[in-house]
């Protein structure tokens, strides 16, 4: 396409210099055409008031002397005449002037010479009663030079009878001259040439380059001359003609333009190019990502969403970008979410090192995120600022994780070490059960058959029936031992424990107990509140039975809030007090559905639970723990005593331990 | 225990337990309603004594109504797999097997009671109950045991047949008279009478019909 437009060009261009070039041709011939024209009229009329001029010379009565000084006016006034001669009808020269301005004519070349030439014109002036020219001819010079003349010779008439000739020697480089001082020929070479070509005469400040010619026939008496007019103008060179040159260095110009123009058009679609396949592989890299991407700009709102982000939340990006709470916060959250967002978009100390954000976004934070179909996410954030080319800071740019699958991950690990924990805990429950179960059934067992068989033998006795009896009940006896001792070592293993008791300071136990509680929170969208006074004292205690017991109460609050609280004012207040100089209480509260009057009278009755999946020892175990620490423990529901209509009741489990 | 034929011999009831009281106790209880029982502390010791009488006996064991007490759950050899060998052995039907089981046992035992156990008892049980369990039991295992014996008195009688008395009594159980079968056999009607008192007195019946059912009851059917 390039190089056809280039030709296109080149041919426009070639188009316009030649049609430049030929109309200077056309003026230059014009020119010489004109010149020409008009030099060869003025020559002719030169000759013709030449001849005129001659008349008084040809009058039959004028004398010899007046012939005389008339010629020698004449040869003075009109320098193309050469010579003048009268001659008889025989051609007889009978008087003969010669212009002063030349050298003598005839030195080299004798007057004879010409005379047939003279004979001719003669003859044929006769015949025609007009003058008439001879042929023209050189006449050499002494030193080389010469000049080219014709004779013109003129009848005299005297009452219609021939007395003899006038012979006048024209100069025809002076007649060519004189012809030009009338009019200017310019800038040409003008010469006389016979008919067969060769040149008689030139004039003209120029020479000719034999471009531009342009010829005219002169007509004279007898005889025609050819005028040619050469223009000096050479054929039309290029470069030193100013119209061509300008149109030459335009082209020259627009074509370089074309070039430069097509090379940066080239280099623009090349980075174009490239630039399309950076963009394409970025929104590729960008769309492929599993991982959301989220800009904000300094007030917080949403400026960029990558795919992974939209699909993560469930919103097309179109609902997400400009918001400043963005839909994906959770509804009873977002006064939360806003102060976090503000302390952290607030721009840095000045004191505060430049890196420290991006510490922290490596860091990242986790949050909870709402999809659009109601689900809640946990997700993991990292930010770090979002600086333009210029180095100012335009916002913050996040990546999201969404970390569900790590946390469910979390959660079954979590309910499997709880669950293990929980059966260690019921190990000394349940073994305990099961121990004393098998062995306490087997002298049960055997007690009873021995019964029934004392009883079978004394329906139908015999002399042998009470040797037999006897043996019988001293094995109801040994049976009955047994059983003691089985119920006696459970005893001493109770009391075994007493002996864990130790000083532990109230904060340790919640710490203790806090990261389970949180995961099993988290899992039910509950909160967490501690109220924990710095000045409570330690307390004596069995830490894993007491830990197990907060474990257990907290649970159930938990547990209690799951149904019918709503997500906001699931809270699970965790307190300590020390209400006596020698004892602490602790307190766990909980916004659930409280406990009715007939739930309360069983609360504590072993294998009662409200929960299907329940042992039911949970409290009956707890009140056990803390009443083997001295201690009590008891439940209040509703929390308060005139709780709103609207709102949960909650329950209020609390427990004494004793001071260290 | 009325219903007990003396002539089958003295019933025993096995016990088969690891905890010693419970054997002793069992004991005490079967003694007070005139049983006799002998107590095994493992199912190996059990199956090591069984084995030991069975080959005795050439096989023909046990030789007096039993059944078997037995527990589940025991260190070695289970009761389970204990009873397995008995199916096995082909013993079941003479000794019936009351599954002794825990209070977690109960599929098992369920699952045992449809593979041909005689019932189980859960721990702990009421006595006077399973011994009347025990005594049906005992009854089950004495019928199959009298009907074992029948079995084996016939194909005894019937091995003392001649070849010509067998093809003669072939005839006679299908209720053809005398003269039809001298005809049949080529041999004169004097010569089948003779057979035919020989028969019944080897089979120690007294009319074909007799030796009809005898036959049929010991799963002999004539051809």
């Amino acid at each position: 396409m390039w190089a056809a437009l280039l030709m296109l060009l080149a041919v426009v261009q070639g188009l316009l210099v030649m049609l430049t070039v030929s109309f200077e041709s056309s003026r230059a011939q014009d020119e010489a055409e004109a010149v020409a024209l008009e030099v060869a009229g003025e020559t002719k009329r030169q000759v013709t008031r030449g001849i005129q001029d001659l008349q008084p010379l040809t009058w039959p009565a004028i004398t010899p002397l007046e012939w005389d000084v008339r010629a020698e006016q004449l040869l003075q006034s009109r320098r193309e005449l050469l010579r003048l001669e009268r001659r008889g009808p025989g051609g007889a020269i009978s008087s003969l002037a010669e212009s002063r301005y030349g050298p003598p004519l005839f030195t080299r070349l004798r007057r004879s010479d010409v005379e047939p030439e003279i004979d001719t014109a003669c003859s044929l002036a006769r015949r025609a009663a007009a003058p008439a020219f001879t042929r023209s001819y050189y006449v050499p010079f002494e030193g080389g030079t010469g000049v080219e003349v014709m004779d013109l010779c003129v009848p005299l008439l005297s009452e219609g009878r021939m007395t003899g000739f006038l012979v006048a020697t024209w100069s025809l480089p002076q007649l060519l001259e004189s012809a030009l001082g009338a009019a200017p020929a310019g800038r040409h070479e003008l010469s006389l040439v016979e008919s067969d070509g060769s040149r008689l005469a030139r004039a003209g400040t120029r020479r000719g380059v034999g471009v531009y010619v342009a010829e005219r026939i002169v007509d004279l008496p007898a005889r025609s001359l050819v005028l040619r007019a050469d223009s000096s103008a050479g054929r039309p060179s290029l470069i030193p003609n100013l119209a061509v040159a300008l149109v030459l260095g335009l082209s020259v110009a627009l074509t370089v333009l074309a070039l430069l123009l097509a090379r940066d058009f080239r280099r623009r679609a090349q980075a174009e190019a490239a630039l399309a396949e950076a963009l394409a592989f970025r929104k590729a890299m960008e769309d492929s990502l599993s991982t959301g991407l989220r800009a904000r700009d300094l007030d917080g709102r949403i400026t960029y969403v990558n795919p992974a982000f939209c699909a993560m939340v469930g919103f097309p990006a179109e609902a997400l970008l400009g918001t400043a709470v963005p839909p994906y916060w959770p509804a009873e959250r977002v006064q939360e979410y806003t102060q976090r967002q503000a302390a952290r978009l607030a721009p840095r100390a000045a004191d505060e090192p430049a890196s420290s954000p991006t510490r922290a976004g490596r860091e990242g934070f986790e949050t909870l995120f709402v999809r659009r179909d109601g689900e809640r996410i946990p997700v993991m954030i990292y930010e770090a600022p979002l600086v333009d080319g210029n180095g100012v800071q335009t916002g913050w740019m996040s990546a999201v994780l969404d970390v569900t699958d790590q946390r469910r991950v979390e959660e079954l690990s979590r309910q499997q070490q709880e669950r293990l924990q929980a059966s260690a805990r019921l190990a000394t429950v349940g073994e305990m059960a099961s121990l004393l179960s098998h062995e306490l059934n087997q002298p049960l067992a055997a007690i009873a058959s021995y019964a029934s068989a004392s009883l079978n033998m004394l329906e139908q006795p015999d002399a042998h029936t009470p040797g037999l009896l006897r043996e019988a009940m001293q094995r109801v006896g040994e049976q009955a031992e047994r059983a003691g001792r089985v119920i006696r070592s459970v005893h001493d293993f109770v009391r075994r424990r007493d002996q864990h008791q130790e000083p532990v300071g109230c904060g340790a136990l919640l710490d203790a107990v806090l990261p389970l509680v949180r995961l099993q929170a988290r899992k039910s969208g509950a909160r967490i509140e501690l109220d924990l006074p710095e000045a409570v004292p330690a307390v004596r205690c069995d830490r894993t039975m007491v830990e197990q017991v907060l474990l257990n109460l907290a649970r159930n609050g938990i547990q209690a809030m799951e149904t019918a609280t709503p997500l906001a004012q699931r809270v699970l207040r965790l307190g300590v007090r020390q209400r006596h100089a020698r004892w602490v209480e602790f307190s766990v509260t909980d916004a659930g559905g409280g406990i009715g009057p007939e739930v309360a009278e069983r609360l504590f009755t072993p294998f009662f639970s409200t929960r299907a999946e329940g042992m039911g020892l949970g409290l009956s175990l707890c009140r056990t723990v803390v009443e083997q620490h001295g201690g009590a423990l008891e439940f209040e529901s509703p929390v308060h005593a005139e709780h709103a209509p609207g709102s949960c009741p909650g329950t209020r489990f609390r427990f004494t331990l004793p001071t260290a | 225990m009325t219903l007990l034929d003396p002539s089958l011999g003295l019933p025993t009831v096995y016990i088969v337990d690891d905890e010693d009281v419970v054997r002793d106790a069992l004991a005490w209880l079967l003694r007070s309603r005139r049983l006799l029982s002998e107590g095994f502390a493992s199912a190996e010791a059990f199956e090591a004594a069984a084995e030991q009488r069975a080959e005795a006996r050439a096989g023909d064991w046990p030789n007096a109504p039993a059944c078997v007490l037995l527990d589940v759950r025991m260190p070695g050899m289970s009761g389970l797999a204990l009873f397995e060998r008995l199916i096995e052995r082909g013993w079941l039907e003479s000794l019936p097997v009351i599954f002794l089981t825990g209070h977690g046992d109960v599929p098992t035992a369920v699952a045992a009671v449809k593979r041909g156990a005689f019932d189980f008892v859960e721990k702990p049980f009421s006595n006077n109950a399973l011994v009347d369990r025990v005594e049906q039991a005992l009854l089950a295992s004495a019928q199959a045991l009298t009907q074992r014996r029948q079995h084996h008195d016939v194909a005894q009688r019937l091995a003392d047949l001649t070849e010509r008395e067998r093809d003669v009594m072939q005839l006679v159980v299908t209720g053809r008279p005398n003269k039809l079968i001298a005809d049949e056999l080529n041999i004169s009607v004097r010569t089948v009478e003779v057979h035919r008192a020989r028969i019944f007195e080897k089979m120690g019946v007294k009319s074909a019909v007799e030796l009809s059912n005898c036959l049929r009851s010991a799963g002999q059917e004539p051809v």
